[in-house]
């Protein structure tokens, strides 16, 4: 639907943040020697949102594209140092100081240089780690194959000796076959080979069977297993290993041994059987080792010295990279002159900011010594711009919140204001209880008074969102402590504050009290609902009554403000065929029908009637021109109902049919004569409109608008019953958080002080705290939360709200330093 | 009679407040209007929970019956 721009207010004053700031396209020209200044002035002051003009070419056909890259480079030089010096455990250190001093290419250099000493002492600790873990596999090896060819050769001395003295004086006929074997020559004896080595315990039954089978049993193996875990040097993770000795013989064996341990991953280490010889590699290994060990931690050592000195200098250096990326991904945005002298960029701006752009403009043109100085002009489009709202620490999380659902289209009024105070509001009538509400505006206030030191720090992700929402926290407090007192809720118990009750028995024995009940007999209790309810066996229908009642009062009263919103927008965009065709139909309506219930409600109130409101209401639809009799509310009752029903009914068609009917011939009246148009002399922007924004011939299709209108009347006049109802959430939930805290103080607390005994009460004081915190503290209060929410954002926004713009998103540097790679 | 009364207190804290506002944080106009604006409505939406709740006390269809064992 196309409504004309920057209609200018002129029915009321300007409020701050009801409407966007006036934005203006801008159109900068500047000589290619001051552009990376300009650029970087710009970032500093932050009110420019940069137009991409180059946006058909490919990131690689861009003119700063090598400087991307190199940026690109020394970020990934500056993440591998972080990534060395998390490893490490070295922490950068904070630097608060913005000096723009240092120079891009010295910082490119002297990561070079960081990074290749970096990678070299890297790679040299890693061959000595490697060639240690070698070593002390090798140790091991020499060690338990030692032990397992001492104790070998020590039965086979043992068995020797024993063959020997046997053969003295035996029966040749006894055991012939051992008299053959030990018959034969030792010198004449098959030369065994032996393989040693360490293998993966896991594949160590593996391992044996196919040594065996490849070789066809004709190998000895014999396996110990070394308790700790050995560091595998290929790895370098530790393994459960087991040491093994192989005996085979000829060389076809051994060939197939050799082959089958490496495809196990089985390292081989020499061993020789003289024992002498075991011995002196022994020495030579752990003489070697402490030397490694020593040198390795030499090695650490400068690593982490380079690293310390990396460290210091770290944010510095990250950050300027990080500004530097943005300003050339910026300068590419904006186009070559043909003459290749100068670079023309456009941008959205808030008009508020002109002075301050052409003051950096200047700036820039002369710190980088530039004979011309930049342009700056204003350009005239019918595009949209972007919605930007000046907020400040209090007002931001409440544009948030509201952001959230749908950013505000450009100048249109903005919920956020009346949402300051309605939403901590709806919140409380949800919350209501003064016991609690002192507990969050602690809490609160907590996050508030250290303010300035917690926004300095990295909060963790649940933290920093109940620190941003600090303030909306606050007032939801200071609300809940006021409903809490009206409700007279105090952790769920009653105190008659501002007078006594204003109930009393009937007769002075008190006897009816539990079965009639008492009776009203002093003035009304003067603030909140009277303290003698809780307990008594009608208090849920009386409260209950008053919630529902309170629930639809409040929400008429919030859907007729969003009426009247639309209403400002309407007198602001000077549409008037909104005015009187879409405002005033949709209060008849939603009055004629809702409003009059609620005034219903306030009379029968007033006066104390027994009439039955669902019956009043349902039957002014049904049979109207029916005899009220005892629902009767006040005179001449029955003529006001038709007469209302009647204004609701002609109300359906008041804003379905005439809207659409209009706007046609607004719009043909528009283009009546617009056969010869006269060229504008005026600059546009350099993008070419590919959307049929503005100029030419306007696309109109009667059949879109009229179902957009009739999708919008049923929208309001179904919403009209199903929002009112949704208020009942209000009463819902204000129930809940009531009954919840008298649960947990009856059956927790007072039954804990029942036992007359010190540590039950103790266990039942802490029961208490936690389901207070946990349940209600927390719980109840994001339950309530998202509930006040949900009320704004559709029962209260759908009313006027179109939500379609986009967020202005200045170019600046602020949030490079908080982007996290 | 109570009822005006105390209508007649909000009125008057409310104006109260919104002198204070003003006397504390007077930033310009268009700020200040906001201010005014957040005030009276805050000042509208506690009278009015008041009102609802004192109003619908004052000519009660149900009373209280106590429970048993008090």
């Amino acid at each position: 639907m196309a409504e004309s721009h920057g209609g200018g207010g002129g029915c009321c004053p300007p409020m701050d943040l009801m409407r966007s700031e006036p934005m203006q396209l801008v159109q900068v020209i500047v000589p290619m020697e001051s552009a990376h200044l300009t650029v970087s002035y710009l970032g500093d002051l932050g009110l420019v949102q940069f137009k991409d003009l180059n946006s058909e070419k490919s990131p690689f056909q861009r003119t700063y594209a090598a400087q991307i890259k190199r940026c690109g480079e020394m970020a990934r030089k500056i993440r591998f140092f972080k990534e060395q010096m998390s490893k490490a455990g070295v922490t950068p250190k904070e630097t608060l100081d913005r000096e723009n001093d240092i120079d891009l290419d010295d910082v490119e250099v002297k990561l070079e240089e960081l990074e290749a000493e970096l990678v070299e002492i890297n790679a040299n600790n890693d061959k000595l780690q490697r060639s240690y873990n070698e070593l002390v596999e090798y140790k091991l090896v020499l060690e338990k194959a030692g032990e397992f060819f001492a104790s070998t050769h020590r039965s086979a001395t043992a068995q020797q000796s024993e063959i020997e003295t046997e053969q003295v004086g035996e029966d040749l006929l006894e055991a012939p076959l051992l008299q053959e074997e030990k018959s034969v020559d030792p010198t004449k004896q098959v030369k065994l080979g032996f393989l040693t080595g360490l293998v993966p315990r896991e594949k160590s039954m593996v391992f044996e069977r196919i040594l065996f089978r490849a070789t066809r049993g004709n190998i000895f193996i014999r396996q110990s297993v070394i308790e700790e875990s050995v560091v595998d040097p290929n790895s370098g993770e530790k393994a459960e290993k087991n040491v093994f000795v192989v005996f085979y013989s000829g060389e076809r064996a051994k060939s197939k041994i050799l082959k089958i341990c490496e495809a196990f991953g089985a390292n081989r280490y020499p061993f020789s059987e003289d024992l002498g010889k075991q011995a002196q590699m022994m020495t030579e290994v752990s003489g070697r080792l402490s030397e490694l060990k020593t040198t390795i931690g030499a090695g650490l050592d400068q690593r982490n010295i380079l690293l310390e000195t990396i460290g210091d200098k770290f944010e510095q250096w990250n950050l300027k990279i990080r500004k530097e990326k943005a300003i050339y991904h910026t300068l590419n945005m904006l186009s070559l002159d043909v003459t290749k002298k100068c670079l023309v960029g456009e941008g959205w701006s808030p008009v508020f900011a002109a002075t301050e752009i052409q003051d950096a403009l200047h700036r820039a043109a002369v710190d980088s010594n530039s004979q011309v100085g930049s342009i700056f002009q204003v350009l005239r489009t019918k595009e949209m711009p972007p919605t930007f709202f000046r907020t400040n620490k209090f007002t931001t999380a409440f544009q948030e919140i509201v952001d959230a659902y749908g950013v505000a289209k450009y100048q249109e009024a903005n919920p956020s204001v009346f949402t300051i105070v309605t939403f901590p509001f709806l919140f409380a009538v949800m919350f209501g209880d003064w016991g609690h509400g002192i507990c969050l505006l602690l809490a609160t206030m907590y996050l508030i008074l250290r303010e300035k030191k917690l926004s300095s720090q990295k909060l963790g992700d649940i933290m920093e969102m109940a620190f941003g929402g600090r303030y909306v926290i606050f007032m939801m407090s200071l609300f809940s402590i006021y409903t809490g007192l009206i409700y007279n809720e105090f952790f769920s118990i009653p105190y008659p504050l501002f007078a006594s009750s204003a109930y009393d028995c009937r007769d002075v024995s008190c006897s009816e009290a539990t079965t009639i009940g008492l009776i009203k007999t002093r003035d009304t209790y003067p603030f909140g609902v009277d303290p003698v309810w809780h307990g008594t066996r009608s208090e849920l229908p009386f409260l209950n009554s008053l919630k529902m009642k309170m629930s639809i009062l409040i929400g008429v009263a919030q859907m007729n403000l969003g009426i009247i919103m639309s209403f400002f927008n309407a007198k602001f965009f000077k549409s008037a065929v909104n005015i009187w065709f879409q405002f005033v139909p949709q209060m008849i309506f939603l009055n004629c029908l809702f409003g009059y219930l609620s005034v219903l409600i306030i009379i029968k109130w007033c006066t104390g009637s027994q009439a039955d409101l669902y019956h009043v209401m349902i039957y002014m639809f049904l049979s109207p021109m029916d005899d009220l009799g005892e629902n009767q509310l006040f005179p001449n009752q029955k003529i006001v109902q038709l007469t209302f029903l009647f204004l609701a009914l002609v109300s359906v068609p008041w804003m379905l049919l005439p809207k659409p009917f209009i706007l046609k011939k607004q719009h043909e009246a528009r283009h009546q004569g617009l056969s010869y148009a006269q060229l504008d002399e005026t600059d546009e922007s350099l993008q070419v409109e590919t959307n049929g924004g503005g100029h030419g011939h306007e696309e109109f299709e009667f059949s879109e608008i009229f179902v957009h209108q009739l999708i919008h009347t049923i929208e309001f006049v179904l919403g009209a019953v199903s929002n009112t109802a949704s208020y009942l959430r209000l009463w819902a939930l204000s129930l809940a958080h009531s009954e919840l805290s008298s649960v947990f103080y009856e059956k927790v607390l007072l039954m804990a002080w029942g036992f007359n005994n010190v540590f039950i009460w103790i266990v039942g004081i802490l029961v208490f705290i936690f389901a207070t915190v946990g349940v209600l503290l927390v719980m109840e209060t994001l339950s309530a939360f998202l509930h006040a929410l949900r009320l704004h954002w559709v029962e209260y926004q759908n009313k006027f709200y179109e939500g379609d713009g986009y967020k202005f998103a200045p170019f600046t540097f602020t949030l490079v330093g908080n982007e996290d790679e | 009679m109570g009822f005006l009364i105390t209508t007649l207190i909000f009125v008057v804290v409310g104006i109260i407040a919104s002198l204070c506002v003003r006397i504390c944080c007077n930033r310009g106009p268009s700020t200040n209007l906001l201010h005014l604006t957040l005030v009276i409505t805050a000042t509208v939406c506690c009278w009015m929970m008041w009102a609802i709740v004192y109003i619908a006390q004052m000519n009660p269809l149900i009373v209280p019956i106590l429970s048993e064992t008090e």
